[in-house]
């Protein structure tokens, strides 16, 4: 775009170079007059509050004299270099047309100071000011209203003078600037006059040389008729651009004098002016002036035209500058028709914000217009005899036409001015009506606005001509060194036309041109430059560029040419380029999204902390180096890592960095940055309370179905995953410390210290446990935080705060980095407080030997008994909690099945239960007995080996005890080794031993000492304590386990035994072989009376008097006692009848033991004690009683009776049934034979005796209770020993009896049919002697 | 002369960014990123406007000329001009000469347009390793070496 010709036509920097940008200029303002607003004098409290009011009245109407509207726009500015008031010819909206101040003052001296700054403004841009206001605001509101009155006078002469002195000044303005010079002069000294009265106050008089319409106000007052004064200004300005207008618009085009740009002054010294090529020159200047001031008029549609023909003119005579402004000003006119919108921004602003608050707007003016209403009339009444008055003394036409070049016609124009004027002012009036009316409809404004016939001109250019137009201006701008400042302005001017176009690139490419411009800029014009640049760049969503611009204008703010550099702005463009750079003040947004180049967002968050230390804000330094150590992590290298961190504690040592957003002064929020890299988290885990801690349901729920584990989830898998994403499935307990385990990484190379690390949590209260680490580099540490829930309900738990390198972090999960997937927050129940308890465990053993092992809940108590010795443990609770303990429940887990468990630990439930509720700090005392149950009867090793453990017993603990097993003990007597195989060989091979009793006796020949030593078992024990209480108590409980190992040491054994038929029938020796398996001499106590000595391990045989088995014990009672199981396993003679039998014996064995020496006693017995057939015969009363009798004697036991041989002897035999059920087929036997005491029993006597009957019957049926006899004859031959065998047997069993015992009794009785299945002895056999 | 070459991925993140300078100094390096960086906006504003155009314009034959990858100037600095390319998959190849060095102030536009044609086909190679993840930065030596000598020897 940059002309190759740049530079051509450009000259040494003139006097006159235009130095100050304006880069806030818009196309349109190219119409507004331009009009300088000041605060002057003390700082007005509301002075931006009336800056925007004024503001407001950018817009007014004025009913020209043909009786069109004119629409006047207005652009306001706060400051302008005088400088560019010199371009005022080149473009006529340069022009400082009016001014109108602001002031305060308290005092004479200040109101003196006040008026004169105000009037060296008004010198300052005397070449151009045509008219000017003072609001001045004293002290206190009193002094309003006596001064409106005369007030109100003034204005309205003032208005109609300072519009005949502007006019002058009009006039006298295009002659040359000591002209112009003259006329200011003489400006303010027309006012003079009405100004010198005008000031009348109590205490203030204005100086004598402020000639201005003053108005006055009291400070606070609310000046209502602010925006009234405003429009008057604007009103008196308007006339003046419009008589210039005309003025202009009458000159003959042959005599115009050439318009000047300020540095072309030069140019022209020596040219031939009257040349055809300067006429042109001139005319189209001209014509160009009047086009710029035609638009300031509000004739929009005529401006087009003139700036076309102008541009014509001035293109044939290769008038560069002069054909780029004429182009420039088409471009902007035709853009303000083109684009309304251009100009309606703010009025539309001013009317949105009328109508939000109209109520309250509205309400002053009406209030307002009843009092301003007379005095209008007033004014309209009085103002012909009050212009006669005050024109008197001075008389203004002979003052305003003093050396204006074309005199002829100033008069006639003057008076045609002050007709015009006249009317104007009737106008003015109805403008303002006018203007109130729109305040009240802002609709209507818009309206007039732009007839359509402004649209349809011919010379009107479209969208893209304004571009093209426009850029051919900038070239032609570009020509000029000196109009650098024009182009640039051009060029942004051209660049907001593109915007509102919508075509971006259009507009970077203007605005890219701005950039070649090479102009001599102060610094801050430099930043400025960049500032707008990014402003429209970021208009047309150039985002990055913006940023680029606001980088550079940040960077300029405080380079080093830069006299005084500003940190603060420096940091608010650093702040403000974060949107170009992909940047967010929300860490955990860049770090989700990650776009951007990081290279540059490094280096730009760099510079942000460096502004914002040097400006002074050590918090947001701080804040900005976290932002940055934090979301650019990744793209840092480890060594960056390690300068940063150190660069974050040096700043943090300024300011320590906290977890909260920081507000800026201009209201933006800087949000937390927390440092989740430092330290990493790698793993977050709530933990489960300790076991002894743990809570547990009391009541254990019921299995939901028959499945311990079932794959299929009911209702949507995926739904039920979240859902329980995070939840626990443990349970926390109020006021208990609880815990959460993490592994934290310091990535930094140097040791880290974290202080005050806490959990963050939500939902009920809990108290965090601060903690303390230093973490080594590189390696990961577990760490656990500690806190205390203190309320009941669900606690989530977010993430854990930290404070490290100064900066303090609330590192939630849910923003936790990537690598590592955490759940968002971690839920878990909170049950009301459980109390706690330590156990102690006392024991006191049998004897003198007391252990007291005071130990802790959970620890191991360690117990050795012997089998059979009982001792009483204490465990004593103590409620270290402040929650009462209501709840307590005892059990016991063991090894043991739980009939032996009952038996070795016994404790009264009913004594707990008494002692509740355990109060804090109460103790509480459980005994528990316990007794070291064993089984005493030992077949030595050989049970062992034939029958593991695990086959044939039921207690899981017998280890080296023995198999209380009858058939086992059978093979011990012969050595035979083929003992191990099946049993039914066993059974076969030992059926003899059976035969007889006797034939166990010599089994006792075997050696005791062979057992084997038997060995202690170990039992592991649990003692469960379920205990709770307080709120909580219905539903949880804690739960203590008490280790409890018990030792059981063999004691005695009983290896052999087997019963004896008693002297008397109703009685009988069971005899015991007694091992005393300890080291020491016990004293074994057998029965009440008898004792005897062991050594140890000896081996003694004691005999125990018993009573026989009644038959009275019933069979049920067999059925739940535990001897069944067992004769069930030993498989093979089971029948109840036995476990009866066994049953009584143990029953009624009572056996004691004391060890002398360690004074331990302790009991036996022979519980599970198993009989043979023929022993159970013994053990068992018979069913059958017997009462026999020789020659009607009857035979008492033991009794041997004499006879001599071949005496008759009557042998009488009767049988009574006991048994409560008839016996059938009952054979009653006698039979006689010879025992020769050496094992040798003589059956065969066929010589020797001779019976008469029967010796054998046959009784089909025995009723119960019944009575049967039988009687035959013997006669004994030989002399000698005889005995006799009587004996019943019955072919039916008794009670079903397996075919095997069967077999046995068969082989016993050949002569009964082979179906005898019992025998009953008469016992002991009669003995006979028979002598010669 | 040509300074630096950039790849830049479809969501604008620099895939890659390779130059020849006297120096190699980090500041040289974020020089170049800020002018590649700032390029992007005028890139994507140019490729918003053909293909808005080519919509409006032939709807049913739009699909047949193909647009032309080049984008020309996209805009230029004091020092430096930068050029745009943008491959049919969105990868924009960004081509910064130096309009300080004698050669490079008087550049033609058709020998651009030749060396950033040269370069897609060199990026084309490039993400033809099947090592290479699309979207990645583009690490490989042999692809920065070819850029280099591109730079080098054809602009």
């Amino acid at each position: 775009m940059r002309s190759s010709v740049s530079y051509i036509l450009s000259h040494a920097p003139g006097e006159s170079v235009m130095s100050h940008p304006d880069y806030a200029q818009h196309a349109q303002h190219h119409a507004c007059v331009l009009v300088l607003v000041k605060g002057i004098g003390g700082v007005l409290k509301n002075f931006n509050k009336l800056w925007e009011r004024i503001q407001r009245v950018n817009n007014i109407k004025v009913t020209d004299s043909s009786g069109q509207v004119r629409d006047i726009w207005v652009r306001y500015v706060r400051d302008y270099p005088v400088e560019n008031n010199d371009w005022g010819d080149f473009q006529t909206h340069r022009r400082l047309l009016g001014l109108i101040t602001l002031s305060k003052f308290t005092n004479q001296i200040e109101l003196n100071e006040v008026c004169r700054v105000h009037e060296s403004l008004k010198v300052k841009y005397s070449n151009t000011l045509y008219d000017s206001r003072a609001f001045m605001f004293g002290p206190g509101s009193n002094l309003k209203k006596p001064q409106q009155e005369p007030e109100t006078y003034n204005t309205y002469d003032d208005d109609k003078l300072k519009e005949r002195t502007s006019l002058s000044d009009k006039i006298s303005l295009p002659s040359d600037q000591a002209d112009s010079l003259s006329s200011t002069e003489s400006f303010p000294r027309s006012i003079s006059s009405n100004a010198s009265y005008s000031v009348q106050e109590d205490n203030f008089t204005t100086p004598s040389n402020f000639k201005t319409h003053a108005l006055f106000y009291g400070e606070n007052d609310a000046v209502p008729d602010l925006e009234q004064h405003v429009a008057d200004l604007i009103n008196s300005l308007f006339w003046v651009v419009e008589s210039k207008r005309l003025e202009r618009s009458r000159e003959k085009l042959e005599k115009v004098s050439l318009l000047l740009a300020p540095f072309e002054k030069r140019d022209f010294v020596g040219l031939d002016m009257e040349s055809r090529n300067n006429k042109k020159r001139c005319m189209g200047r001209v014509t160009k002036n009047l086009a710029d001031l035609t638009l300031q008029a509000g004739l929009v549609a005529e401006a087009l035209s003139l700036y076309h023909s102008s541009a014509e003119i001035l293109k044939s005579v290769n008038d560069w500058l002069w054909l780029a402004a004429a182009k420039e000003g088409h471009c902007a006119t035709s853009a303000i028709l083109q684009y309304p919108n251009l100009r309606n921004p703010t009025p539309l602003q001013r009317n949105a914000s009328l109508q939000e608050s109209s109520p309250s707007k509205i309400k002053p003016l009406s209030l307002y217009q009843p009092n301003t209403d007379p005095f209008r009339k007033f004014k309209l009444h009085s103002s012909p005899l009050r212009s006669s008055k005050t024109s008197s003394p001075v008389n203004p036409p002979s003052e305003l036409t003093p050396s204006s070049s074309d005199s002829v016609e100033t008069s006639s124009r003057q008076s045609e001015t002050d007709n015009a004027d006249t009317e104007s002012l009737a106008s003015s009036s109805d403008i303002d009506y006018q203007s109130q009316k729109s305040y009240l409809s802002p609709d209507l404004p818009s309206i007039p606005r732009q007839p359509p016939s402004h649209i349809n001109n011919q010379y009107l250019l479209g969208g893209e001509e304004i571009a093209e137009k426009y850029r051919k201006a900038i070239i032609h701008y570009s020509k000029y060194q000196n109009a650098g400042i024009i182009e640039t302005e051009a060029c942004f001017k051209a660049a907001r036309i593109a915007v509102e176009q919508n075509n971006s690139l259009h507009a970077s490419s203007f605005l890219q041109n701005v950039i070649f411009i090479n102009l001599t800029l102060s610094e801050q014009e430099k930043i400025q430059r960049f500032d707008t640049l990014a402003e429209l760049y970021k208009e047309i969503g150039f985002l990055r560029k913006a940023a680029f611009c606001q980088r550079l204008a940040a960077t300029r703010q405080v380079s080093a040419n830069n006299p005084n550099p500003d940190w603060q702005r420096c940091y608010y463009l650093m702040l403000h380029s974060f949107p170009g750079h992909k940047l967010s003040l929300d860490p955990n947004y860049v770090i989700q999204h990650q776009v951007g180049w990081p290279a540059l967002q490094i280096q730009l968050l760099h510079e942000l902390v460096v502004a914002a230390r040097r400006m002074g804000h050590p918090a947001l330094a701080t804040r900005h180096m976290t932002f940055l150590l934090q979301t650019m992590w990744p793209h840092l290298s480890r060594q960056e890592h390690r300068d940063l961190a150190i660069q974050l504690q040096a700043l943090s040592a300024q300011c320590e960095g906290g977890p909260v957003p920081l507000v800026l002064e201009t209201g933006e929020v800087i949000p937390p940055a927390n440092l989740t890299h430092v330290p990493s988290c790698t793993y977050f885990n709530p933990r489960q309370l300790a076991p002894a801690r743990t809570p547990h349901l009391i009541k254990c729920k019921a299995n939901q179905g028959p499945f311990i584990f079932t794959p299929i989830h009911f209702g949507s898998l995926e739904r039920k995953n979240k859902k329980d994403e995070g939840k626990m499935e443990y349970l926390w307990v109020e006021d208990d410390i609880c815990e959460v385990q993490m592994k934290l990484t310091n990535p930094l190379p140097f040791e880290l210290k974290v202080s005050n690390m806490r959990l963050l949590t939500s939902g009920v209260v809990f108290e965090s446990i601060p903690e303390t680490i230093i973490l080594p580099p590189d390696s990961p540490t577990t760490v656990n935080l500690h806190g205390t829930p203190k309320e009941v309900g669900e606690l989530q738990i977010l993430g854990y705060s930290t404070h490290t390198l100064g900066v303090k972090s609330n590192c939630r999960l849910k923003n936790m980095p990537m690598p590592h997937k955490f759940p968002a927050s971690f839920l878990i129940q909170v049950i009301p407080s459980l109390p706690t308890i330590t156990i102690e465990t006392t024991l006191s053993l049998s004897g003198n030997i007391n252990i007291s092992n005071p130990e802790i809940s959970g620890n191991i108590t360690n117990i050795s008994l012997y089998n059979g010795e009982s001792t009483e443990c204490t465990i004593t609770i103590t409620n270290t909690s402040n929650v009462p303990i209501e709840y307590l429940e005892l059990s016991i887990q063991s090894n043991m099945d739980n009939q032996l468990q009952s038996k070795v630990f016994q404790w009264s439930n009913e004594d707990i239960q008494s002692q509740l509720p355990i109060n804090a700090g109460d103790v509480a005392t459980i005994v528990m007995k316990l007794y070291g149950e064993a089984d005493f009867l030992d077949l030595g090793g050989v049970g062992e080996n034939l029958f593991p453990n695990s086959l044939t017993s039921n207690y899981p603990s017998r280890v080296g005890s023995p198999i209380p097993n009858a058939q086992t003990s059978l093979p011990t007597h012969s050595s035979n080794p083929q003992n191990s195989l099946s049993s039914g060989f066993i059974m076969n091979r030992t059926s003899g031993s059976f035969r007889s009793s006797n034939s166990q006796t010599t089994s006792w020949s075997a050696p005791i000492s062979i057992m084997p030593p038997s060995r202690g078992r170990q039992i592991e024990t649990q003692i469960v304590i379920r205990y709770s209480g307080g709120a909580g108590r219905e539903m949880h409980c804690r739960q203590t386990t008490l280790q409890m190992n018990l030792e059981l040491l063999p004691s005695v054994s009983i290896t052999h035994w087997d019963v004896l038929p008693a002297e008397i029938p109703s009685q009988l020796y069971l005899v015991l072989d007694i091992t005393n398996l300890t080291n020491e001499e016990m004293d074994f106590h057998y029965t009440p009376s008898k004792h005897i000595l062991i050594e140890g391990k000896e081996s003694r045989r004691v005999p125990v008097p018993l009573d026989r088995c009644p038959f009275t014990i019933t069979i049920p009672k067999n059925e739940d006692d535990s001897m069944e199981p067992k004769s069930i396993s030993t498989g093979t003679s089971t029948n109840s009848l036995e476990l009866m039998c066994s049953e009584h014996l143990t029953k009624n064995v009572d056996l004691r033991w004391h060890l002398l020496q360690s004074n331990i006693t302790g009991r036996a017995s022979v519980k599970g004690i198993t009989l043979s057939q023929t022993m159970m015969d013994i053990v068992r009363m018979s069913p059958l009683n017997w009462e026999v009798s020789v020659n009607k004697q009857c035979i008492k036991p033991q009794e041997e009776y004499n006879c001599m041989a071949g005496e008759c002897l009557s042998l009488g035999v009767a049988v009574w049934n006991h048994l409560s059920r008839p016996l059938h087929k009952l054979c009653l036997s006698v039979q006689f034979y010879q025992d020769y005491n050496n094992g040798v029993l003589n059956y065969k006597l066929d010589n020797r005796v001779a019976t008469a009957g029967n010796n054998k019957v046959v009784l089909t049926t025995l009723l119960e209770a019944a009575k049967a006899y039988h009687e035959c004859t013997v006669v004994f031959l030989t002399p000698g020993e005889y005995k006799i065998d009587i004996q019943c047997s019955t072919t039916e069993p008794i009670i079903d009896e397996i075919p095997a015992i069967k077999d046995v009794n068969q082989t016993i009785v050949q002569s009964c049919a082979g179906e005898v299945s019992h025998v009953w002895r008469f016992i002991p056999p009669v003995a006979i002697s028979v002598t010669d | 002369m040509a300074v630096c070459v950039a790849v830049i991925g479809k969501d604008n993140s620099p895939l890659y960014i390779g130059g020849i300078g006297n120096d190699t100094s980090t500041d040289n390096e974020l020089s170049r990123q800020w002018l590649v960086h700032t390029a992007l906006d005028a890139l994507e504003e140019r490729l918003a406007t053909t293909n808005s155009n080519n919509a409006t314009a032939s709807a049913n034959a739009a699909r047949t000329d193909l647009r032309d990858l080049y984008l020309g100037l996209l805009y230029s600095t004091d020092t430096h001009k930068i050029y745009g390319y943008v491959t049919n998959t969105k990868i924009k190849l960004v081509l910064v000469t130096s309009s300080t060095s004698p050669s490079g102030s008087n550049i033609r536009d058709a020998e651009v347009r030749t060396a950033l044609r040269r370069l897609h086909a060199l990026y084309a190679d490039a993400i033809c390793n099947p090592f290479h993840l699309p979207g990645d930065q583009i690490i490989s030596q042999k692809f920065d070496r070819q850029v280099k000598s591109l730079m080098v020897n054809n602009v």
